[in-house]
């Protein structure tokens, strides 16, 4: 069977190519304009945490600290402040709680590597057991109750003997 | 009233804790005529409970301010309607509507076995009440519901404004509870066969059914809490990564993880240790998510008050987690089973896939939920982990979820004939590949919005192909309904793929492609917005028996006017907003107003346009429902199960069983 | 059996490791936030009096300065009224402003309230709130202890009263400039 690749199996491999590359395509070219500044308000705004509400971000927020403190980032950008100094001078203010997410020094940090390890130690565990699960001599395995295995002789005679049945079927 | 319901609790909590040791004494010593009366405590618990409820029920409706919860959550205004949900409005009522469905869920257990009883019985019978004894410990102890006020309060200060603007608090808590309590039942059932130490798998299918009916009841509440927070919180999401969200997801997540795996142990007596532990440790998370809402160690917009509940909730879990995990622990070598895997490429591969990234979501949201918390007391750094956070690291482990379920029902069981799981995926594959290619070409730039329609088309494809070709070929034999129900399980699960599908749509469209704009607009003043002229008519104000509601009309082109209002309530120092939904199948135009200035004259809106919202109410409903038809009992089953009780009425004569 | 005792060692051991840590939460203001300022330099701002002329706050170098934020409509503010005004009155003399800001009100709003509670401190108005974002506001009332030099020692979350002011301010108008 190997190296016999019908036209169904190309139209999948094709199409799964064509997906994976456009998808990397997307990711790669997604972010070219540079964002007008309403939009940049709108991105510095959702990583802040509104200090008077709970949950909600500096840009979902309707209390009026949180408007304040948009206009306050508006601002600050047109006055040609970056955006890594805008949020810098919230936090002197308010402390790390302020920033939706952990900030990338100390021990907060470990978020970050979470979920990354989560899943490769997950993906791991994964592998090793499949592979332990998995006979080394492959199709075949002892039976519960401790039949031996096929020797290669028998899966001929049986591989044979399915083929006549399938050719008697069809 | 008081009288009642402080003697009530205290004979609910005597019966429980009597009713553990009759059914443990009756399963040590196999001795029938106990586990009866066992059987027969769990329905007089039932009862005082339904007393008690009706108690506190009755002192809401009759404002009996004598009781200090009914001066804090209720008043005279309140509407009738309101006054019956602030029983599980603020922390002690809801804990006994809590102890009422779980007095419910023991009395529906002993209900269940009437007649076919599995050995594991009385011991998950004991396992429940030791449960209902808990939490019926609180509201005799540090929570107590019906404690009196030294001077009966004029009227009461009504329910937080927040809980009465809306009718799903009617809805939204009681699934909720429905799905966090019912988990009891099959950690009883796993516990109880780690006790009896049964090497037999006959706790598995009556587990299965338990967890796939408290899933469905949890998948219900999870959508109508989103559909809560987007209709009635006004801030245009329906998902705000709150630490109660959070936690209330993880049991749910471990319990699709279950519904998964366990049919490897079915149908290749696999992974049978590793299904004991989901069912343990799904009842700890909600454990867990009990303490973290109620215990206030966690700042959140579902927060009770602080209470000295924290500390019991804490030594409960310590005792589930080492009492659970012990158990599996120690009859480690009863749960190893024998694995034998064909092919990487099968059913069974898949769902053990399917079952890391699940456990693997799980850990994410745990861990960072936890976060903060750990940091404090490590470091004492105060960081926050919020939404943007739990999205980028989820959305590539969801979408592999969907991959997996798009696919995995393809796949057969043991080993794959290439040629033929070719076949089957070449047109879900290619209908993805051309959403990916379709929706880039379109102009579509955001990563995470293609690679989402791309995932949900093959899941919707796979699945739909798989539903119509086995109809199309039971048909022919005996007939579509005939098909429908031999396969009950497969087209149920099936279904709720779909249902996953069409929510994950919802998700993807509203996440990535919502826009939103802030405009102050004058009396007669008007602003495009999404495609429509939005102008502001004018304020209407309406006197209510228990709030003000100011009704600020926006007349959208196109269509009828949005209403967002301001509601006035006299206890709260803000007003409330409620904001105005059109919801249409594409997207949703909402509206809501942020402020008012010079009597109204001048208003502050916000306005959204959030794209395929609707799909996610309806996704989630497809879910429910599916889940519902793969638990509902056949007939077969049950006629299966009257022939062993037979046999076993012939068996025990004359020892006094049912 | 062996095998059998050293896994359930390990599950009590991790059991405990949990409920250890997450004991740490208990009994902590879930809400409580420590503020990044204190011991550094206040924030320097320039606000228009509502009772008086403009204040300047490093033009207060060399005093004592208390400042407290608030609204008209915080009725936790107004519980804590009298004990900032008997504060002022009994040490204005010895070196002590005590500076009320006013924070998202009306300016009619806050004089009416002014008038009707009799407050006799010098009150300034925060109209866009960039005073209140600069001290890390996250509710009112909240009150900010300055010394001679400029530096914040300490910040009060919600209503204080005039003991606790009385004894966190001694010291610094003894203090002096360092």
């Amino acid at each position: 069977m190997r190296g016999r690749w019908s036209a169904a199996g190309l139209v999948v491999v094709l199409a799964a190519i064509a997906a994976a590359a456009t998808l990397g395509l997307v990711a790669v070219r997604g972010h070219q304009q540079p964002p007008a500044r309403p939009q940049q308000v709108q991105q510095i705004a959702s990583g802040l945490h509104c200090p008077i509400c709970k949950d909600l971000s500096v840009a979902d927020s309707p209390a009026p600290l949180a408007q304040q403190m948009r206009q306050q980032i508006d601002e600050q950008l047109a006055a040609g402040r970056t955006p890594d100094e805008i949020r810098a001078g919230f936090v002197a203010a308010y402390g790390d709680s302020v920033l939706m997410s952990p900030p990338r020094h100390g021990i907060g940090s470990t978020a970050y590597y979470l979920p990354l390890i989560v899943v490769l130690g997950g993906a791991l565990v994964v592998v090793l057991l499949l592979r332990r699960w998995r006979r080394p001599s492959g199709v075949d395995g002892a039976e519960p109750d401790g039949r031996a295995p096929l020797t290669s002789a028998q899966r001929q005679a049986l591989r044979r003997a399915v083929e006549r049945l399938r050719e008697e079927e069809a | 009233m008081a009288f009642l319901g402080t003697y009530g609790l205290m004979l609910g909590l005597v019966l429980s804790v009597g009713g553990a040791v009759t059914a443990a004494v009756g399963a040590r010593t196999d001795r029938p005529a106990l586990v009866q009366t066992a059987r027969r405590i769990a329905f007089a618990v039932l009862a005082t409970m339904v007393v008690v409820d009706g108690a506190m029920l009755a002192a809401l409706l009759s404002n009996d301010f004598t009781l200090r919860y009914v001066a804090d959550n209720s008043s005279r205004e309140t509407p009738v309607f309101f006054k019956v949900l602030s029983l599980w409005a603020a922390d002690d009522g809801s804990l006994l509507f809590w102890n009422l469905i779980l007095a419910g869920y023991v009395a529906a257990v002993a209900i269940r076995f009437r007649r076919y009883r599995p050995p594991t019985f009385p011991y998950a019978l004991s396992v429940l009440f030791g449960v209902q004894a808990f939490y019926l410990l609180l509201v005799n102890g540090p929570a107590r519901p019906f404690g009196t006020l030294a001077q009966a309060a004029a009227d009461g200060r009504g329910p937080a404004p927040l809980l009465q603007n809306h009718p799903l608090m009617a809805v939204h808590p009681p699934f909720l509870y429905l799905g966090f309590i019912g988990f009891t039942v099959p950690f009883a059932f796993g516990v109880a066969a780690l006790l009896a130490g049964t090497g037999s798998d006959a706790w598995v299918s009556i587990i299965r059914r338990w967890t796939l009916l408290v899933w469905c009841f949890l998948t219900v509440g999870l959508v109508l809490g989103a559909l809560w927070s987007y209709s009635v919180l006004g801030w245009g999401g329906y998902w705000a990564w709150d630490p109660v969200e959070n936690v209330a997801l993880l049991p749910w997540l471990v319990a699709t993880a279950f519904l998964h795996s366990i049919m490897l142990q079915e149908r290749r007596g696999m992974a049978r240790l590793w299904n004991i532990a989901l069912v343990i440790g799904a009842f700890a998370l909600t454990t867990f998510g009990t303490f973290l809402t109620r215990g206030s160690v966690l700042s959140s917009v579902h927060a009770f008050a602080q209470s000295a509940v924290g500390p019991a909730y804490l030594t409960f879990l310590g005792l589930v987690l080492l009492g659970g995990f012990g158990l599996v622990a120690w009859r480690l070598p009863m749960l190893r089973t024998p694995a034998r895997l064909e092919s990487t490429v099968s059913r069974e591969a898949a769902i053990v896939g399917n079952n890391m990234l699940l456990l693997a979501a799980t850990a994410i949201i745990l861990l960072g939920t936890v976060l903060p918390l750990v940091v404090e007391a490590l470091a004492g750094d105060q960081i926050t982990v919020g939404g943007p956070y739990f999205q980028s690291a989820l959305a590539p482990v969801f979408l592999l979820v969907l991959v997996l379920a798009g696919t995995a029902p393809l796949l057969p069981w043991r080993a794959v004939n290439r040629e033929r799981a070719v076949r089957r995926l070449r047109l879900p594959v290619l209908a993805a590949a051309l959403m990916i290619v379709g929706t880039s070409l379109a102009g579509l730039r955001n990563l995470y919005a293609v690679a989402g329609f791309g995932a949900a088309t093959l899941v919707l494809v796979g699945n739909g192909q798989e539903i119509a070709s086995g109809l199309a070929v039971g048909r022919r034999h005996s007939g579509v309904l005939r098909t429908l129900a031999r396969g009950r399980r497969r087209y149920a699960g099936l279904t709720v793929h779909i249902g996953l599908a069409l929510l994950a749509i919802g998700i993807t469209a509203s996440s990535n492609l919502a826009e939103q704009t802030q405009v102050t607009l004058r009396t007669g003043e008007s602003t495009v917005f999404a495609g429509h002229t939005l102008r502001y008519a004018g304020l209407e104000a309406d006197q209510q028996a228990q709030r003000v509601v100011l009704t600020a009309r926006v007349d959208v082109s196109g269509s009828g006017p949005l209403t967002p209002r301001m509601n006035l309530y006299p206890a709260a120092s803000e007003p409330i907003g409620s904001p105005s939904i059109h919801r249409g199948v594409l997207r949703d135009l909402y509206a809501s107003v942020i402020s008012l200035q010079d009597d109204g004259n001048s208003a502050t809106f916000r306005f959204y346009r959030n794209p395929g919202v609707t799909w996610l109410w309806i996704g989630g409903a497809v879910m429910a429902l599916g889940g519902a038809a793969a638990a509902w009992p056949a007939r077969r089953r049950r006629a299966e199960e009257a022939t062993v009780a037979a046999e076993r009425r012939r068996q025990f004569s004359g020892a006094g069983v049912v | 059996m062996r095998r059998r005792l050293l896994l359930l060692g390990t599950v009590v051991v991790a059991v405990l490791a949990v409920v250890a840590v997450l004991a740490t939460g208990l009994g902590r203001d879930p809400s409580a936030t420590a503020s990044p300022l204190v011991g550094r330099a206040a924030p320097d701002f320039t606000l228009g009096g509502i009772n008086g002329p403009a204040v300047t706050l490093s033009k207060l170098r060399g005093q004592v300065v208390v400042m407290n934020f608030w609204a008209s409509w915080c009725t936790e503010c107004h519980e804590e009224q009298d004990a900032l005004d008997q504060t002022w009155q009994r040490y204005r003399d010895s070196g002590l402003v005590l500076l009320g800001v006013d924070f998202e009100d009306t300016s009619d709003g806050a004089k009416d309230y002014m008038h009707q509670s009799g407050l006799t401190y010098p009150v300034v108005e925060d109209k866009d709130s960039k005073t209140a974002l600069a001290y890390g506001i996250r509710g009112i009332p909240e009150t900010f202890l300055v010394d001679r030099s400029g530096r914040i020692v300490d910040r009060i979350i919600g209503r204080v009263d005039a003991d606790r002011l009385a004894g966190a301010v001694e010291p610094l108008l003894k203090g002096g400039t360092e």
